[in-house]
């Protein structure tokens, strides 16, 4: 029998973090006279009630996890935070209904610009700083999954990215806790320089403040109806691109470029991708506008640039209106978004080293077709692709594609149309958010959509943030035998 | 130093068989009282002139073997010069094709793709239309053969599992391999006498059914009619979904079933799989079309089927226009367009057993995060896959998909829409011809496009026949290296 007391000890201490988050908008709003401030404060101390009880309740030894506590922990760990962050959305102004109120709670914290709420330019300052709030924490998250978790766990060929923190002996404890520190400046430090620089390039304090959160985390959500295109500044966009890129490259090379090395953004081979696949999209992207919508080549650039990253990273701020466009463009952020960011990182998608090592070993494949008797090797930043981890990436890919594909027939079969069912798929499964089409296009709202839909997008994003497996492992019937 | 002469000597061959085959639309031309018939021998005096010359000139010595690398170029550059060989015809005839136009009908009837850009079929001369037909059926038998006697061998995508058992001799293998080839156009030729019989019962003219029948057997999908099969009752229709869904079967287990030892055709994993994913999908999406539309269940059924089966075994025929069913069967076609038929058969896509081998290999994942010191074995058909068979079949779905989406991002980048450019692309590299969406649609044609898009999907269809490795090994500068 699965021991669940350490598993619910750990959801307990998320959910008093997250009521502690929920004091910092209580607090907003009680200092901005908004009477919003007691919905938080109820909020919080309904989570802080549960997540005590939790952790009081089921303390014991969480420090020896079995695998099977892992991804269970892993799975409750995003799944009930959720259902408690989507408190404030149904007490508060919005008066969200059950089904809303989680799915903007899990759009938000697992990092997708995707929202059921419209008027956002007359919301009162709590609950727009929550949303950005909330997917800090969802990227904080992400991050810590993917530089600790998903590595140990080999999860989709991540075992490529695993730091000896269990073979150093006794070691281990510090040097986990240096890598924790430098991850937490990290993400911190990149917050703080995206919001300082906003606010010197003319953004208003509180707005800086929730658009570097969402830069950071790759989420997406906007205080503005009209995200970052309400400004309209060339330099606001300017900072928050730089920000989403920065946002999309490895965490731990992005900390050691920070700390003077920037050498170490060329050496790493998927960083290096990054930055071509950004460049070349980019073009594409600015010559399309300058051709066919005849913006002049800055105007065409600062745009391009801006909705690439944003697709690339799964970020989903728009400064256009890209979902009634059709053709070139419209295609090429499908696929960029499907590709996604660099693992460890906050982006979404299939992420850039799986593409590369998928390649590899084609290319390796070809060459072996040619002399079946020679030995030949793949390679991925100077060191050999082990067979498991080929074969894990081919497997993640694999099942992402089936979720690609269950996600977008479900949506047909909710009666939407061809587009708006395959790019809903790929914005939530890649935590980009905004699909093409009228319906869910930038311009649209994910709150014309039926019930149904609504739950089966929100599947979908969580699926996609935790890297489909710890939370499909809970469906096999072999996890919860013996 | 590769030695092009056997090259050259094969190519020549072929070259003089397409230019006999040219003789059957000349003869029916002439007997039907046409102005064809002097393309077709005009055609066919071109094709015999430069065969024969080819022929002549590089004959090599009496008993020559191919090695990989010519084997590799004999399959690239025979199926390039007879698509080369057989345009002609198009552009001479009163139809007065354009050379793009011509190419792109010769390349969509030879690869079996059957995406047409002929407009006005029902008045098209007899010998054009059985020249299409024809174009299928040739096409057909020649990657039958192909898909038996060459890839195996050169191991293309994991079609080592196919390779006939004792294989290792190398001097027993030839007259196996040679009897099978023979055996295999047996049945080709018996099964579409078959269904050309059964066309005919139904209440086709003798002229219709046997083009149909060669257009089925090969999951070609040419017909005689704009509207397709929509032209005829629901017979035919049921004869037509029949006829495909043995078109697309393993061909080998029906070679002689009545032999001692011969594999029985129910227990055949790919044939199950096949069958079991045609009937679910086509169950659901008639069920579906019946829910939403006052259609009778029955008419819905029908319907359902035949669209799935042409989808999925890559023929592309058409009983009803899709565009009306809206986002589910939309979706639902798109996916089926990758799964394919079963290899062994005339069909194209991924094909079903590389999608069981994926699923076997997703499976794995699974089990090695929950036990990840466990050993899990990846089997087929009874048997357990080697790594080598394993990471070609892996291979081979990346380079897919690879394809598939840049083939995508250049036809938008030639004009197309998003929906053409994405089912455009699928259909073309899945060799299925027909997309979704009003231009490539069930009821439109593929005469719209801009030439730079037909000579992409001609392109592409010509990769998605040889299976990707076979064209994308040419271009490695391994292959050129001694």
């Amino acid at each position: 029998m699965l021991d669940f007391r350490p598993v619910l000890q750990i959801v307990g201490w998320l959910l008093v973090g997250l009521a502690a988050a929920m004091l910092i908008p209580a607090a907003v709003d009680l200092s901005a006279g908004s009477p919003e401030w007691a919905v938080f404060a109820l909020s919080a101390g309904l989570t802080l009630f549960v997540g005590l009880a939790l952790e009081a309740g089921m303390r014991s030894d969480w420090r020896r996890l079995s695998v099977r506590q892992t991804y269970l922990a892993t799975a409750l760990g995003w799944v009930v935070p959720c259902a408690f962050a989507a408190l404030p959305f149904a007490f508060g102004r919005p008066q969200l209904a059950a089904t809303d109120a989680l799915f903007e709670a899990i759009c938000g914290l697992t990092t997708t610009n995707a929202t059921v709420l419209t008027g956002l330019d007359h919301l009162p300052p709590g609950l727009l700083l929550w949303r950005g709030l909330l997917q800090w924490l969802g990227g904080a998250g992400t991050l810590a999954m993917a530089v600790a978790l998903l590595p140990a766990l080999k999860i989709g060929g991540m075992q490529m990215f695993r730091i000896e923190l269990l073979m150093g002996g006794d070691k281990a404890a510090p040097r986990a806790a240096r890598l924790g520190t430098t991850l937490a400046a990290t993400y911190a430090g990149l917050t703080l320089t995206v919001g300082l620089s906003l606010w010197l390039v003319g953004m208003p304090g509180f707005d800086a403040l929730v658009h570097a959160m969402a830069t950071v985390s790759t989420g997406g959500f906007s205080t503005w109806d009209a995200s970052i295109g309400h400004f309209n500044k060339a330099r606001i966009d300017l900072v928050v691109t730089l920000g989403m890129v920065a946002s999309g490259l490895p965490f731990l090379v992005l900390a050691q470029a920070a700390q003077g090395n920037v050498r170490a953004l060329w050496r790493d081979a998927q960083a290096r991708w990054y930055f071509a696949i950004l460049a070349a999209a980019s073009l594409v992207m600015t010559l399309w506008l300058m051709l066919g919508q005849h913006y002049g080549f800055p105007t065409a650039l600062r745009h391009g640039a801006f909705t690439v990253v944003s697709a690339i990273t799964g970020t989903g701020f728009s400064t256009l209106d890209y979902g009634s466009w059709s053709g070139l463009p419209t295609a090429l952020l499908l696929f960029t978004a499907l590709l996604g960011g660099c693992a460890g990182s906050t982006s979404g998608g299939i992420k850039i080293f799986r593409l590369q090592l998928l390649l590899a070993g084609a290319l390796v494949q070809m060459r072996r077709l040619l002399r079946p008797h020679a030995v030949v090797i793949a390679r991925f930043n100077r060191r050999q692709i082990p067979k498991e981890a080929l074969e894990a990436v081919m497997g993640y890919v694999f099942v992402y594609a089936l979720a690609f594909a269950a996600l977008a027939m479900g949506l047909g079969l909710l009666g939407l149309d061809f587009v708006t069912s395959v790019s809903g798929a790929v914005g939530a499964l890649t935590n980009f958010g905004p699909g093409l089409g009228p319906v869910i296009g930038p311009a649209g709202s994910f709150g014309a959509l039926s019930d149904p839909a609504k739950w089966l997008l929100a599947t979908g994003m969580l699926f996609g943030r935790l890297e489909m497996f710890p939370l499909l492992v809970l469906f096999i019937p072999g996890f919860w035998k013996q | 130093m590769l030695d092009v002469r056997p090259v050259l000597f094969i190519n020549g061959f072929a070259l003089l068989i397409l230019a006999a085959a040219m003789g059957v639309p000349a003869a029916v031309d002439l007997a039907a009282g046409g102005i064809d018939w002097p393309a077709f021998l005009a055609s066919a005096a071109i094709a015999a002139f430069v065969g024969g010359a080819l022929m002549f000139s590089a004959k090599p010595n009496a008993r020559f073997r191919l090695d990989v690398r010519q084997s590799l170029l004999v399959t690239v550059t025979t199926w390039l010069l007879v698509a080369l060989a057989a345009a002609p015809p198009f552009a001479l005839s009163s139809l007065h094709l354009s050379p793009t136009d011509s190419m792109f009908e010769a390349m969509s009837g030879l690869t079996t793709t059957g995406a047409t850009i002929i407009v006005g079929l029902d008045q098209t001369p007899h010998g054009i239309l059985l020249w299409r037909a024809l174009l299928n059926w040739l096409g057909g038998a020649g990657f039958i053969v192909m898909a038996a006697a060459i890839l195996p061998a050169l191991r293309i995508g994991g079609m080592q599992i196919f390779r006939m058992e004792a294989g290792d001799k190398a001097d027993r293998v030839r007259p196996r391999l040679s009897r099978l080839a023979v055996s295999l156009v047996a049945v080709y030729v018996a099964l579409s006498a078959l269904s050309a019989v059964a066309f005919w019962l139904a209440g086709m003219d003798g002229f219709d059914a046997i083009c149909h029948a060669m257009a089925a057997l090969s999951t070609g999908g040419f017909s005689t009619s704009d509207a397709s099969l929509a032209h005829w009752g629901g017979g035919v229709q049921w004869v037509a979904v029949a006829s495909m869904l043995v078109a697309a079967a393993p061909m080998p287990l029906l070679v002689a079933p009545w032999r001692r030892g011969h594999p029985s055709v129910g227990e055949d994993s790919q044939l199950r799989a096949y069958l079991t994913l045609l009937v679910a999908v086509a169950g659901v999406l008639g069920i579906w079309r019946w829910a939403t539309s006052d259609w009778e269940l029955f008419d819905c059924l029908r319907a359902a089927a035949f669209a799935v089966t042409s989808t999925a075994t890559t023929t592309g025929f058409v009983a009803a226009d899709i565009g009306p069913w809206g986002g589910f069967a939309h979706v639902a076609l798109f996916i089926l367009a990758f799964t394919g038929g079963c290899s062994g058969s005339a069909a194209g896509g991924v094909k079903i057993f590389r999608w069981q081998v994926l699923t076997q290999l997703a499976k794995v994942h699974v089990k090695r995060l929950l036990h990840p010191h466990g050993v899990f074995l990846i089997n087929f058909n009874g048997n357990t896959l080697s790594e080598p068979v394993v990471e070609a079949v892996l291979s081979f779905v990346v380079l897919y998909m690879v394809t598939f989406a840049i083939h995508a991002l250049a036809l938008t980048a030639a004009g197309c829409d998003l929906v053409t450019a994405l089912s455009g692309s699928a259909a073309a590299l899945g060799n299925v011809g027909r997309g979704l969406g009003g231009i490539i649609g069930s009821t439109g044609s593929w005469e719209p496009l801009s030439n730079a898009a037909k000579w992409i999907v001609t392109i592409e269809m010509l990769v998605g026949r040889l299976e990707l490795f076979t064209v994308f090994i040419l271009f490695t500068p391994s292959y050129w290296r001694e």
